[in-house]
């Protein structure tokens, strides 16, 4: 059997049924599909980017309550030595403070006052704040002093005596004339 | 034989052309891609759908976590800080001189014969160790004899609680006057020493002692 020649109309038909369907891929592609994969590709890279925050989310909570744990005796120690700080400016309670002290060791008339007060150099005590302070004691005997020198450094862990001069009173030879440079290291509240 | 004819040839050719018409089957051809590709599409589509509620169910995990992960953080922060805090403080602690134990052993020193009229101690800056300078007098038959024991003693006692000590005179000398030793006239000398000295780490363990020992001594 003879193939059929196509005529000049049909060929016209073949050719518009071939842009057709060139047009539907090209638009199923571009418009439908190609949109809807690169959303779909989105929301799983989206999922998988929440899910390892939330995963290193909940790693990171199980540490810190590790940390919690650890820090247990360290924050207590802190919260200790924070406590050493007495509310108000340190020239306020600060020499009230040691005359009493002073006064509960038997030695009288101590007067302290602030010579300096700087920050830290360390970061870690940024909160702190560095007193340094002159403590005239201008009366006491040698075994008074060495008692309240020794509750002073037990009693006070962020108080140290930088220089320390004891001049004997030449009218009263049982007593002392003391002068301490004390560094305080006090929270700034 | 009769002659057969067929009218309709016409008609019949007519509609084969129209079934076999290419725009027609074209139309067939794409109409039945179109409802494929419709359907895949319809597939990725519900896909697509399931996916989006997977990522709502994993960001409203996320809304529940962040708040608290974002506190912990804070905390975790703030521990930090309070321990780095705590072990420099705790450092200062340990690195503080006590004076008390060093002024007992000083007293432990002083013979009867021997007065200490003055005593400048310093914590150097730097690397933390001592410096004190002490005055006294000395009466004896032979007062810088006595001087010189005392200098030696307190070398000694001293070399038991701290590191390289070393007390030296800064000035020894005899005076004129005559003091009373127990009801007895006897020669003096003033003298002044230096002592240097690097603390031990933990000699305030033995603070409450020293306090005793200065009161007994006393």
């Amino acid at each position: 059997m003879k193939p059929k020649k196509l005529n000049k109309d049909q060929i016209q038909k073949i050719f518009l049924s071939v842009l057709g369907f060139i047009g539907l891929i090209y638009c199923y592609f571009t418009f439908f599909l190609g949109p809807l994969d690169k959303s779909r590709n989105s929301m799983t890279a989206s999922i998988v980017d929440v899910q390892t925050k939330t995963a290193s989310s909940k790693t990171e909570m199980k540490k810190t309550a590790a940390l919690e744990m650890q820090a247990k005796e360290a924050t207590g120690r802190y919260e200790a030595l924070k406590a050493t700080t007495a509310p108000g400016a340190p020239i306020a309670w600060f020499p009230p403070k040691m005359r009493a002290f002073f006064g509960d060791q038997g030695i009288d008339k101590v007067t302290a006052r602030l010579e300096s007060s700087a920050d830290f150099k360390q970061p870690e005590l940024a909160d702190w704040i560095k007193d340094n302070w002159a403590i005239e004691l201008p009366q006491s005997g040698y075994a008074s002093l060495g008692k309240a020198v020794a509750q002073l450094e037990n009693t006070e862990p962020l108080l140290a005596i930088t220089h320390l001069v004891i001049h004997a009173v030449p009218e009263e030879p049982q007593f002392q004339q003391v002068s301490l440079m004390a560094q305080t290291a006090l929270f700034k509240k | 034989m009769a002659l057969q004819l067929n009218l309709l040839h016409e008609e019949i050719s007519e509609k084969r052309q129209r079934k076999r018409d290419p725009l027609k089957l074209g139309i067939i051809a794409l109409s039945s891609f179109g409802l494929l590709l419709f359907l895949y599409y319809g597939w990725n589509a519900y896909q697509t759908i399931q996916i989006r509620s997977q990522l709502n169910a994993a960001q409203s995990e996320w809304q529940k976590v962040e708040p608290k992960v974002t506190a912990a953080q804070k905390r975790a922060a703030e521990l930090h800080q309070i321990i780095d805090s705590t072990k420099v403080l705790d450092s200062l602690i340990d690195q503080r001189f006590y004076w008390a134990p060093f002024l007992s052993q000083v007293a432990q020193c002083v013979a009867p014969n021997l007065q200490v009229t003055g005593l400048d101690g310093n914590v150097v800056e730097g690397d933390g160790s001592i410096a004190v300078t002490l005055e006294g007098l000395a009466a004896a038959r032979e007062p810088r004899s006595a001087a010189e024991d005392f200098r030696q003693l307190l070398s000694e006692q001293l070399e038991k609680n701290y590191h390289e000590v070393k007390v030296t005179f800064r000035n020894l000398e005899d005076l004129d006057t005559l003091v009373s030793l127990s009801g007895v006239p006897t020669p003096s000398a003033r003298f002044v020493l230096n002592v240097t000295l690097d603390p031990k780490p933990g000699d305030g363990v033995r603070k409450d002692e020293a306090a005793q020992g200065i009161a007994k001594t006393k």
